[in-house]
């Protein structure tokens, strides 16, 4: 019988020889690998030279930073793994809001604002409307199935909870400082990793898709990149939901 | 999108084809023309070129593809212990629409060459492999490759190499398409390395032909629709003008799930399931499968009937079997672009013309010190890949196994999209049949009309990885010859999902294939295989060229089939 490979819109797919093993996923009992070669593609622009085949990878291993690149473009989404996140290491929390209340949706705004800081070289989080962005987003049906906006909350809350009892202060009056040091203490855990991981996955969709979706507005995230967009672009009555 | 012609299940047609991908065009095209019937079962909708927006998006939530929910493959691979992985995949459906993949293919248009209907011949047997000569020649297939690129609309330039092709037509019918500066480049790197670089021949037209637009070089083509109808796709540059005939109707959202069997064995009706899930009959004179080779197999497994208790063709067990992708690899070459002149930066960074450079000198290798005899080798194609910001910014968020943020992150991005630029080649080689890649029917998964999935098998065979490896290192030069400040290759094992043929594949014995060498199910009169099920081996290119010639090749045998051109046509 084989395993469905359900996080298929979520593999995480990385730049080659960057990988990183978000864990195995448990899916029906047995262990599944979370990265597939769902697409056939180099979209993903290695930075550094790769290993052939014959300088000693496993053949696995080759299999698995390969990924077989030919023609075929790589669009899937690439999601880090929720799945994997949630079942092995939940995060510990007294109460959790079902929605984005308004703490909710300050903190997310605040991680963003860490993630893509306003430093002098091009747009901010906010510059890039990332947050309004990521709310529509997730009202996705596809996203709200694969369980992004429930972890997004969920994580949002861990992080409330966790300065709360170790700072015994809310994450949102933390200074700078503060707060990054809280985002790298939680990125050494697999789920905080995975959190943060979808955070940014949604933040740069704000960066590169079209503006017709609310991020990069005006191709603020175009221009900085030098990024030239195809033609004809999506416009009202042909975004991906009209088809 | 267009609407859907209405059909009703008592209609007859001369002809019905299930699928309406490369594989269709041309039957739909040629049996039309000459007068008769065509009806075209598509699973999918009709888009047209309005609908073929340059949107990431499109692609990343797979709007023109079969979601996985609905529609799976289980997929075996081999893994380092010796066992096999199994999971479900969505990775084979390259195009659920009319025109299937053809839409979203780059449109490398390569002839194969004469060795590549003679391996045995040629080359001898490998162990393990089971490879054998086709039952045509090339000589038999070239009057349809010029065919095909007169109608279809191929452009490129003929230049003169060891491993050319005999050609009966001087050059291609349309001038190579626009060209990037780098071209220039990679063209004196090769003349310094003594090489013999290729305009590549592209299914793309350079200029307009019977009222489809030339190409607008928008550098959003592989994987996206074209929407100035430039790209060859089977919708756009056939089916459309089998429809303008009258004579052919494409029903959309017609999932076909069986070939019904009569009692000599015969195709009597197709039954598909309609948007409401409801069954519907159709029958026709003569059945075209032309599904992509797994689900060409699928539908021929699936389809039993008392002269085909094990599937239609599949009475010596061949359905499915020697399946095949494309062997090889792939290479970069990146360029820092501050240490160029500015002009020579600002020229590598445009986009919109295509790289458009092939290399076939190694086409066949001859070289003692990697190979005891000559050996089939392949072709280096040097191309682009298909924008995809968001995809490449979120493959960067991870350095070393760890997550970036913030400016470190912010720094990154920046440096990879505006001072380098990667080039990129692609090396296609034989992938060995072998008795480890085929399809069959998966006993336990089934799609979302209840019918068993196709399970895929994709074993390789070693010699591949040989012959991809010489390759690659060959691409890499060329690449350090240019001057790239790193080049680098890898060849792969993993089934070129995009690039998949045989399975049902012709040959004049039987026991050994399924259909004869006009692509007639050997033991079903009326059936005919026209996608790249057919191919014993799928040569050292990408395949759609062949699979567009040879169904052409195939619609004359059917026209002959059905008693020659309708008279009333004169
Ligand atoms: C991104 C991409 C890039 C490519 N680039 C190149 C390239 O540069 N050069 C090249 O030569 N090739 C390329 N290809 C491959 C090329 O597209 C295929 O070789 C070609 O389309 C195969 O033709 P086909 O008729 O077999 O299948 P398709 O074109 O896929 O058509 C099959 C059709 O049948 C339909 N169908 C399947 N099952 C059923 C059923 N049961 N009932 C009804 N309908 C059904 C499908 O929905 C589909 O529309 C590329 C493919 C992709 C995806
Ligand atoms: S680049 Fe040319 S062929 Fe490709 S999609 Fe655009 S117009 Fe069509």
């Amino acid at each position: 019988m084989a395993r469905i490979r359900a996080a298929v819109t979520k593999v995480e797919r990385f730049p080659h020889s960057d990988q990183k093993q978000v864990g195995e996923q448990v899916v029906d009992g047995s262990p599944n690998t979370t990265k597939g070669h769902e697409c056939l593609s180099s979209v993903s622009a290695p930075l550094q030279p790769l290993f052939a085949y014959a300088s000693g990878l496993s053949r696995r291993d080759f299999l698995k930073r390969t990924g077989a690149a030919t023609i075929l473009l790589s669009v899937l989404g690439a999601k880090p793994s929720l799945l994997a996140a949630k079942e092995t290491e939940p995060f510990s929390i007294h109460s959790k809001p079902d929605n984005f209340d308004v703490i909710t949706h300050a903190i997310v705004e605040t991680v963003q604002m860490h993630l893509f800081p306003d430093d002098g070289d091009g747009p901010s989080a906010k510059d890039l409307n990332a947050d309004r962005y990521l709310l529509w987003a997730l009202d996705d049906p596809g996203n709200i199935e694969d369980g992004d906006r429930d972890f997004i909350i969920q994580g949002a809350a861990w992080l409330e909870d966790l300065a709360d009892t170790e700072l015994k202060q809310s994450f949102l009056v933390l200074d700078w400082s503060a707060q990054a040091a809280l985002l790298t203490r939680i990125a050494n855990s697999r789920a905080g990793e995975n959190w943060l991981s979808l955070l940014l996955y949604y933040l740069l969709e704000a960066l590169t898709l079209d503006p017709i979706y609310g991020g990069n507005p005006d191709g603020v995230g175009w221009q900085w990149l030098e990024h030239q967009s195809g033609f004809p672009r999506p416009m009202v009555g042909k975004t991906y939901l009209d088809f | 999108m267009s609407n859907a012609l209405q059909t009703n299940s008592n209609s007859q047609f001369d002809v019905c084809i299930v699928g309406s991908g490369a594989g269709a065009g041309p039957i739909a095209y040629e049996l039309t023309k000459a007068g008769f019937s065509v009806v075209v079962l598509e699973k999918g909708n009709w888009f047209t070129e309005e609908d073929f927006v340059k949107d990431e998006q499109l692609a990343r939530h797979r709007v023109f593809r079969s979601q996985i929910e609905d529609e799976r493959h289980v997929l075996e691979e081999p893994t380092v212990d010796g066992k096999w992985s199994s999971d479900t995949s969505a990775q084979f459906w390259g195009g659920n629409i009319v025109g299937g993949a053809s839409n979203f293919m780059s449109g490398y248009f390569h002839r194969l060459k004469p060795q590549d209907f003679r391996l045995v011949s040629e080359f001898g047997a490998i162990e393990g492999a089971n490879t054998v000569d086709w039952p045509i020649s090339y000589a038999d297939l070239e009057p349809y490759y010029a065919k095909v690129e007169q109608i279809v609309g191929v452009s490129g330039r003929v230049v003169q190499h060891p491993h050319l092709e005999p050609r009966s037509t001087p050059d291609y019918p349309l001038p190579p398409t626009a060209e990037h500066p780098i071209a220039a480049k990679f063209d004196l790197a090769c003349k310094s390395l003594k090489l013999h670089p290729l305009p590549m021949a592209r299914g793309i037209l350079s200029v307009p032909l019977n009222g489809r637009k030339s190409c607008e070089y928008s550098g959003y083509c592989g994987s996206y629709g074209c929407h100035s109808g430039a790209k060859a796709s089977s919708r756009a540059a056939l089916l459309n003008d089998a429809v303008a005939t009258g004579r052919c109707k494409i029903v959309t959202q017609a999932k076909v799930y069986r070939l019904n069997t009569n009692g000599a064995g015969e195709v009597s009706s197709a039954s598909y399931f309609d948007a409401r899930g409801k069954s519907i009959d159709i029958s026709a004179r003569l059945f075209v499968v032309a599904c992509y080779s797994i689900e060409s197999a699928r539908l021929l497994l699936a389809s039993k009937g008392e002269k085909h208790p094990n599937g239609i063709g599949n009475r010596y067990d061949q359905v499915g079997k020697n399946l095949h992708c494309c062997a090889g690899g792939t290479g970069h070459g990146v360029f820092k672009l501050d240490r160029l002149a500015p002009d020579v930066a600002s020229r590598l960074k445009i986009r919109g013309p295509f790289f458009n450079r092939a290399l076939q000198d190694w086409y066949v290798i001859h070289d003692k010190d990697a190979f005891d005899k000559p050996v089939k080798g392949g072709t280096l194609d040097f191309v682009f890949d298909p924008p995809s910001p968001t995809a490449e910014a979120n493959s960067l968020k991870w350095q070393r196994g760890n997550l970036l943020w913030g400016t470190p992150l912010k720094q990154r991005l920046k440096a990879h999209f505006t001072q380098s630029r990667d080039f990129k080649f692609e090396v296609f080689c034989d992938w060995l049949t072998n008795d480890e890649c085929y399809v069959s029917l998966d006993p336990d998964e089934k799609d979302k009309w209840g019918q068993a999935v196709a399970k895929v098998r994709a074993g390789f065979h070693p010699h591949d990885l040989k012959v991809a490896q010489y390759l690659v290192d060959k691409g890499v030069e060329v690449m350090k010859a240019m001057g790239a400040d790193e080049a680098w290759g890898n060849v792969f094992t993993s089934p070129t999902s995009n690039l998949v043929a045989g399975g049902c594949r012709f040959g004049d014995d039987p026991k050994i294939s399924v259909l004869d060498k006009n692509c007639r199910v050997h033991d079903c009169a009326n059936l005919y295989v026209s996608d790249g099920s057919f191919m014993p081996n799928g040569g050292s290119v990408t395949p759609t060229l062949t699979i567009y010639a040879n169904a052409f090749r195939v619609a004359d045998k059917m026209i002959e089939h059905l008693g020659g051109y309708r008279a009333e046509l004169g």
